[in-house]
């Protein structure tokens, strides 16, 4: 009985000291968001308002509103991800450095590397027809010899480069 | 009466370039007359003087106050100190379109005066080209953007129409009393009230600007048929002072943004940054094909669209920046100077292109050598064109190209920010350092894979050894140590091929180290100039990398007394000054912190907010207090997103490592160019010596 009486008197206890660490555990904040946590998403974003220039250093008031949103939005648990959709969502691709849709982000990252590899093609095309068309061969030139050359001629090549 | 001296000089100088270019055609294509010619070529000079008239006029106007002006009205006010007074003048659009034509006017004027006899086949069609530019730039002074415009009221008009600009006086115009502009004048910029604004966009215009004689040689050289590489070696010298001073424009810009701007950087890949970029690559391939074409009689065509690339990126970035074309693509419309800008950038891109491609289908750019290699300079160098090209339309893309197709095609707004350029530019400049090192190693014509690799082998291990002291130094990631790998080798390379040459002449003519690397750089400056520029880039790369994979940042609101710590560094808040009251009437709040390193105190910063009371818009600037060291800056921010008090503020700081190496290589990157730009006696002293030992004396 007493032995009964004891595990009882643990489990209680041990209730009690579970629920007075969950009471002093709500009292604290649920998540301690800091300046960096916030900028850390902010940087990513565009000011949907100013051209150009990214949330976390925009001096706007606007902008600050949106600082506090994203900072609430932290508070509240949402994700990096969560937030940047929300404000994809709401005012467009324009607010992130490359488009989330996923149309627009192939037209961004795809486009410059197709038409580089069309310039590629036109020069070495156009290289590849100097070539043929090229009526006259050459002959390897090897830098020149001091030695081996008059030294007038040396002159002479040292004035024309001038 | 300064506003109506400016505006009679600017339309005096609009009648005199319509002038030079209708007597250069004229005399030369069709009248065969030399002294038609030469009226033409005197108009350029009438042109100048008159462009300069307007100049003064408009700066006298700015110095003395002039508020009735409606642009001294715009961009000053009387509390200005006059400092800024002067910089004013490119303060804005209409000032900064006259300051344009005026640069452009004395170029003109300088290129005929310099290259007048050497060129005599060329320059008339030359001068046709560089007055078209500034008629239409003086045009567009005259028509929209008119500097010299006054304020009048009309009385007689609705009262929300009394008070209008115009440049001659309208019925029953009356000027307003002097005491109420100046009352209400609206000042400069907060933006542009910097030191580097006084350098910085006349650095840029100059850039922007010379790029215009190379061009109009070019086009000269395809209208008049005289394709020899005769207007290579006229342009070749105003080429590279075009890149100079359009680097030096770019570097000062990126100092602007880091000491005016506030967010801890000095390149946002900006439209407007971009935009000025561009025209720096084309010209950068230009500088490198051009060797080509002197040495080997190659790459002509290129080099045609290299030159008319440059010079349509320079039209382009004027009209994308000062058009509204940047904001969307719909505001150029609305804005004055949009159409007319897209049009002229049109027409003479469209018809410098028709020329080229006339010619060349009349076989008259046939190279004259062809490349039988692909391990030769030329080669190496045709790829260096390429990455450049490529990096163009890399950024060209991310600027402008898909904001606009996106707003135009899909009606979507979109903005392409550092993410875009992060993930596409670096591989491309990995290839430009890369070829960096290993061109100047190949030879011309044809080189073997040995002898190539012979030379990289002494850079290569200059380089390990440099990685393993940036290792004991700390670094060690993957990603940094293949960055700094790839950028030290190029500096080596050129350290080292100029080693060679000491070494090689202290052999052949006994002489010091000090005596021989003048000699290097007096018979050779181009390639010596060239191994310092590539030096000063790579110094540049290695603070970019430093300064972009290394950054540290955080933000904290501190109370006085408080501290906060990061990479190594403490910063403390000590007070604040709150509400100071400058001279020119703007209010700073400034905070002092000491920044303390292992206990010991090593700097007092103040950074400041300041704030002007009398200008509308944007009236705030960030000012940062900055610890500089050649290891890094530590940066600090006073932000004002958290309300501010007396007892607590809130701080933003960065530490930026080897971010004074960006300022230095740049430093290095100039005297690189001026040596290799610098005009030498076309006489080596040596043939001089001995001709007069032959010649025999006279008197």
């Amino acid at each position: 009985m007493i032995k009964h009486a004891r595990v009882l008197a643990l489990i209680a206890v041990t209730i009690l000291v579970v629920m007075s660490w969950n009471v002093s555990a709500q009292d604290q904040p649920t998540t301690t968001v800091t300046d960096d946590d916030v900028n850390a998403i902010a940087h990513e974003l565009y000011c949907p308002v100013c051209e150009n220039i990214t949330l976390d250093v925009c001096g706007t008031a606007a902008c600050a509103d949106w600082r506090d949103e994203i900072r609430m939005q932290l508070e509240a648990g949402r994700t990096k991800e969560q937030i940047t959709d929300d404000f994809v969502q709401r005012f467009g691709d324009r607010v992130v450095g490359t488009p989330q849709d996923s149309v627009l982000r192939a037209l961004s990252l795809v486009t410059p590397w197709v038409i580089i590899a069309a310039v590629l093609v036109l020069v070495g095309s156009m290289v590849m027809g100097s070539q043929r068309r090229r009526n006259k061969p050459l002959a390897a030139v090897q830098p020149p010899d001091d030695r081996s050359i008059d030294r007038y001629q040396k002159l002479l090549e040292e004035d024309l480069e001038g | 009466m300064l506003a109506e001296i400016g505006l009679v000089a600017v339309f005096l100088a609009f009648l005199s370039s319509l002038y030079a270019i209708g007597a250069s055609l004229y005399g030369e294509r069709f009248a065969r007359s030399e002294a038609v010619v030469l009226s033409g070529r005197n108009a350029v000079f009438v042109t100048f003087t008159l462009m300069t008239i307007a100049i003064l006029a408009l700066q006298t106007a700015l110095m003395s106050q002039q508020y009735q002006i409606a642009y001294v009205w715009s961009v000053s006010s009387p509390d200005m100190p006059d400092f800024f007074r002067f910089t004013a003048l490119w303060g804005s659009q209409a000032g900064s379109l006259l300051f344009w034509s005026f640069l452009m006017s004395a170029f003109a004027a300088a290129a005929v005066l310099l290259n007048w006899r050497s060129h005599r086949r060329i320059m008339p069609y030359a001068i046709v080209y560089m007055m078209t530019t500034l008629a239409f730039f003086v045009a567009l002074v005259l028509l929209f953007e008119n500097p010299f415009n006054r304020w009048w009221i009309i009385p007689t008009n609705p009262v929300d129409q009394q008070v209008v600009q115009a440049g001659l006086t309208p019925a029953g115009g009356v000027a307003p009393a002097a005491q109420d502009l100046a009352a209400s004048a609206q000042g400069l910029n907060p933006l542009l009230r910097h030191f580097g604004m006084a350098i910085h966009p006349p650095m840029l215009y100059l850039g922007f600007v010379s790029f215009v004689i190379p061009f109009a040689f070019a086009m000269g050289a395809l209208a008049s048929g005289d394709l020899s590489t005769n207007w290579i070696k006229a342009t070749r010298r105003w080429a590279l002072v075009a890149w100079l001073f359009l680097s030096l424009g770019l570097l000062l810009g990126g100092r602007w943004a880091y000491d005016v701007l506030g967010w801890g950087g000095y390149w946002g890949w900006d439209p407007v940054e971009n935009a000025a970029f561009l025209p720096w690559l084309v010209g950068t391939a230009f500088l490198h094909s051009v060797m080509i074409q002197e040495k080997r009689g190659m790459f002509k065509v290129w080099n045609m669209f290299l030159v008319i690339g440059s010079f349509s990126a320079v039209i382009f970035g004027t009209f994308a920046t000062r058009s509204g074309l940047v904001d969307s693509v719909h505001s150029f419309a609305r804005s004055d100077i949009g159409f007319p800008m897209f049009f002229f950038w049109a027409g003479i891109t469209i018809v410098s292109v028709w020329l080229i491609l006339w010619r060349r289908s009349r076989g008259e750019l046939r190279d004259e050598h062809s490349n039988n290699s692909l391990l030769s300079r030329e080669s190496l160098f045709m790829l260096n064109n390429f990455v450049f090209v490529a990096l163009f339309v890399a950024i060209f893309w991310g600027s402008f190209g898909a904001p606009i197709v996106s707003e135009l095609v899909m009606n979507t707004n979109i903005t392409l920010g550092t993410d875009y350029f992060m993930r596409v530019t670096p591989p491309l400049f990995a290839a430009l350092y890369i070829l960096m090192g290993i061109a100047p190693l190949a030879a011309w014509g044809k080189t073997s894979l040995t002898r190539l690799g012979r030379s990289v082998v002494i850079p290569i291990i200059l380089t390990i050894v440099s990685l393993v002291f940036f290792m004991v130094g700390g670094l060690s990631t993957p990603g940094g140590l293949i960055a700094y790998g790839i950028v030290l080798f190029a500096g080596w390379v050129a350290l080292y091929e100029t080693y060679r040459g000491i070494v090689a002449r202290r052999q052949a003519h006994q002489e010091g180290v000090l005596q021989s690397l003048t000699a290097l750089f007096n018979r050779n400056p181009r390639r010596y100039g060239g191994y310092l520029i590539h030096f000063g880039i790579t110094i540049i790369g290695i603070g970019v990398i430093g300064s972009t994979l290394f950054q540290q940042e955080t933000q904290r609101t501190l109370a006085v007394g408080e501290s906060l710590n990061i990479g190594g560094y403490t910063l403390r808040y000590d007070s604040l000054d709150n509400g100071q009251i400058a001279e020119d009437g703007r209010s700073m709040d400034i905070a002092n912190l000491t920044v303390i390193r292992d206990g010991k105190e090593l700097a007092h910063l103040r950074p400041r907010r300041d704030f002007f009371p009398q200008t509308d818009g944007m009236n705030t600037m960030t000012i940062a207090g900055s610890y500089s060291t050649v290891e890094n800056d530590f940066y600090v921010i006073l932000v004002d997103w958290e309300p501010v008090q007396q007892n607590a503020a809130t701080f933003k700081v960065y530490i930026n490592p080897l971010i004074n190496l960006v300022w230095w290589g740049g430093l290095i990157l100039i005297i690189g160019t001026l040596l290799a730009a610098w005009p030498r006696e076309v006489l080596p002293a040596r043939i001089r010596q001995e001709v007069r030992g032959f010649v025999p004396r006279t008197a």
